[in-house]
């Protein structure tokens, strides 16, 4: 898609993007460890607000974060089509819940813009950069930025 | 991609004293038994995916089988790679003893046995240095010189004794010397008590038991007992609203259900907190539910609106509680909190008899009682570590994942207190003193189990003599010759009861049996008695001569009633000569 006809073809990362809301975004596809439907959480209360649950996964306890929410854009429906991402973070794991699933984009990190201080809604450090494709724009999330804790 | 280092320790780690061993040695016999394993349930996992692809049920159901089986046998042998042998702890007492007994001029024979039993790891990384201080002090204080020891007519040679042994899913440790007993040494020196209750805190902070036997003049007994693994604790599950939350067991004290009818007699307020009422101690009440700041939610019957719900309990079926009276409950009887609306019809909660269930709980210098809508079942419970953003969330001590697959969260009884801002009041204190098992400074104040024989007749033991009450199935009880027993707990419990030793009216056949279960001589002994068994607190005004009789204390008046206060020892030796041999 917007593989570019040069050699630095190697350089090229994989961006899985979602929607939160209505707004896209992206996270390197390598932090993934799977995509699931599972929201079966345990509420634990006295937790941070954007914490939706705890779940099991085969044995590990996962913290699912409402994406929305962290975000600042509203909570995240729980229906159908939204999906639990499992990430691994800083050693642990994590489940992102966000509104709907995207493609998966291959680009160049050299590519990525900076984003601007109010991207979609939401502060600017929370991006590694901006994607820009042929009719939109997609905030490339830093995850450890956004998920200190 | 997968990550390992999230299942880290399993236990909150100690404050600094638990040093972080990242290795371990396994015998490479068990490291091949774990490949094969592995290299089968990847075998049966193929087996399962073919036979659920092509709708095979009888491929489905031998590879499900296998893996049923592998797994099992999987879990065993990981849960081996973690056990150690005791020897790597007894290794270093031979030459503790040698050296101290050569510098103190003392002869000291030292016999140890068990060095192939093992425990966990952390266990027994965090054993090592209590067991040594128990050691040394035994060869400092607890035996005498050679000369001291020739005056009281015994041996020139004392002998210790350090022994460990797996028993009832324990491991046992036990250190016995013949040296002079401990009551003479108190008087000798603070520091000594100071190293007891440091070796007592930590075995009970690893969730073990400690006993110590001492006779004066022949010798110290202790007996430790440890769990084999700290990852799975037995823990009390309760619930709140849709959750479950575990409590551990070594935190619980006992578990109180009181009834609709009681609660306004039982369940008081000081000030702003409510506070409840047991063997006449006052004891501080948290209500988990508002402690965590769960909203709970009802639909109204009539309105169908969703209500936040203000009640502070529910109907409660399958409590194990300590109480086994019944309901004396009234629907009417109004909540423990001022703040509640008067209701003006009965609606579905108050027609359910509203009990209040409470976990009685104690950490460190907490004790206080805490309110839960459900006590369910005890079970064993596999720790699991929470992640980074729950690390604000001190009410918790970990997670773990219930049969259904679901997590529950651990409560952290001490964190819990503290969140609830409870103070460490006297009334708190005068329970923990209790708990400490300093009964006596209430003059002549005793907490008593009350029962009885038939209608009429009341009698009463001592609280602290009973080790557990249970209401067992009348059919279940087998009688062999003369004697009665039940199976229970994998072994013949002998039951009896108090017509056996004096002259009273048969017990009543009914349904179901009460029976309260004393431990003596080591050996658990079964009382069959009628309900209401109920504790209460009496002053131990003793009249000794009126009634006093075989297995009779004497008499006690209790709420009005002579009460019989029986003698258990006295009982045991009757029904049970033999154990009295010796």
């Amino acid at each position: 898609m917007l593989k570019k006809d040069t050699n630095e073809s190697t350089d090229l990362t994989g961006f899985s993007t979602f929607f939160v809301g209505d707004s896209l975004f992206g996270i390197d596809v390598l932090t993934i460890q799977e995509i699931n439907r599972n929201f079966e959480v345990t509420q634990v209360p006295q937790s941070p607000d954007y914490v939706y649950g705890i779940l099991n996964l085969r044995g590990k306890i996962v913290t699912i974060i409402d994406l929305g929410k962290k975000l600042g854009l509203g909570p995240v429906e729980n229906n159908t089509i939204s999906r639990n991402i499992i990430i691994n973070s800083q050693g642990e794991l994590l489940g992102l819940m966000v509104t709907d699933l995207g493609d998966i984009l291959h680009a160049d990190c050299k590519m990525l813009e900076p984003a601007p201080s109010n991207f979609n809604r939401v502060k600017g450090s929370c991006f590694k950069g901006v994607l820009k494709t042929e009719n939109q724009l997609i905030g490339i999330l830093d995850m450890n930025e956004l998920l200190q804790d | 991609m997968m990550t390992e280092s999230v299942a880290g320790e399993m236990i909150k780690p100690d404050e600094g004293d638990t040093v972080g061993v990242a290795s371990i040695r396994v015998n490479v016999g068990l490291l091949d038994t774990l490949m094969t394993l592995a290299g089968e349930l990847v075998l049966s996992r193929n087996q399962l995916l073919q036979g659920v692809s092509t709708a095979n049920i009888r491929a489905t159901e031998l590879s499900s089988q296998r893996i049923d089986l592998i797994t099992s046998e999987l879990q065993d042998a990981i849960m081996r790679t973690r056990m150690q042998p005791m020897a790597d702890v007894f290794s270093k007492f031979k030459r503790i003893v040698r050296d101290l007994s050569g510098k103190l001029g003392k002869s000291i024979d030292l016999d140890i046995q068990g060095h192939d039993v093992e425990l966990d790891k952390t266990i027994q990384e965090s054993i090592g240095e209590p067991l040594t201080r128990l050691v040394e002090h035994s060869v400092c204080y607890g035996i005498e010189t050679p000369e001291q020891r020739e005056q009281a007519g015994k041996t020139a040679t004392g002998k210790l004794t350090v022994q460990a042994f797996h028993d009832a899913g324990q491991v046992n440790v036990l250190v016995s010397d013949d040296g002079r007993g401990l009551d003479e040494k108190i008087a000798d020196d603070a520091s000594r008590t100071a190293v007891m209750d440091s070796v007592v805190s930590t075995i009970e902070r690893l969730g073990g038991m400690i006993d110590i036997k001492s006779t004066s003049g022949k010798g110290t007994d202790i007996h430790i007992k440890l769990p084999l693994t700290l990852a799975i604790i037995p823990s009390q599950i309760t619930s709140v609203g849709a959750e479950r939350y575990a409590l551990p067991q070594v935190n619980l004290e006992e578990l109180l259900r009181i009834p609709a009818g009681q609660i306004q007699e039982k369940i008081e307020k000081v000030g702003d907190a409510a506070v409840v009422r047991l063997r006449g101690e006052l004891l501080p009440l948290l209500d988990l539910a508002q402690v965590l700041g769960i909203e709970k939610d009802y639909v109204d019957p009539e309105t169908n609106q969703h209500l936040s719900d203000r009640r502070k309990n529910i109907a409660d079926r399958r409590s194990k509680q300590h109480l086994t009276n019944d309901e004396g409950g009234v629907e009417t009887a109004p909540e423990p909190s001022g703040s509640l609306p008067q209701r003006k019809r009965k609606d579905r909660r108050s027609t359910r008899g509203s009990a209040v269930n409470i976990a009685v709980v104690a950490a460190g210098p907490y004790k206080y009682g805490l309110m839960v809508d459900q006590l369910h079942d005890s079970e064993e419970i596999v720790v699991k570590p929470v992640g980074r953003h729950l690390k604000h969330c001190t009410a918790y001590a970990g997670a773990t994942i219930m049969g259904d697959g679901k997590v529950a969260l651990i409560l952290d009884i001490a964190n819990l207190a503290h969140l609830a801002g409870l103070s460490i009041v006297s009334d708190a204190l005068q329970a923990v003193k209790i708990s400490e098992g300093m009964r006596k400074t209430d003059s002549n104040r005793e907490a008593l189990l009350t029962f009885k024989q038939s209608e009429k007749d009341c009698f009463a033991v001592p609280l602290n003599l009973v080790e557990r009450i249970e209401r067992i199935k009348t059919s279940s009880i087998e009688q062999i010759g003369n004697r009665k027993v039940v199976q229970y707990r994998g072994g013949a419990l002998p039951l009896h009861d108090l017509s056996q030793v004096m002259a009273l009216n048969p017990l009543v056949e009914k349904e179901n049996q009460e029976i309260i279960i004393f431990r003596i001589k080591g050996k658990e002994l079964g009382l069959m008695v009628s309900p209401p068994v109920d504790s209460v607190e009496a002053i131990l005004d003793i009249d000794e001569s009126t009634l006093s009789q075989p297995g009779i204390k004497g008499s006690i008046i209790i709420n009005g009633h002579t009460t019989l206060l029986v003698n258990m020892f006295d009982m045991a030796r009757i029904v049970k000569p033999e154990w009295f041999a010796d």
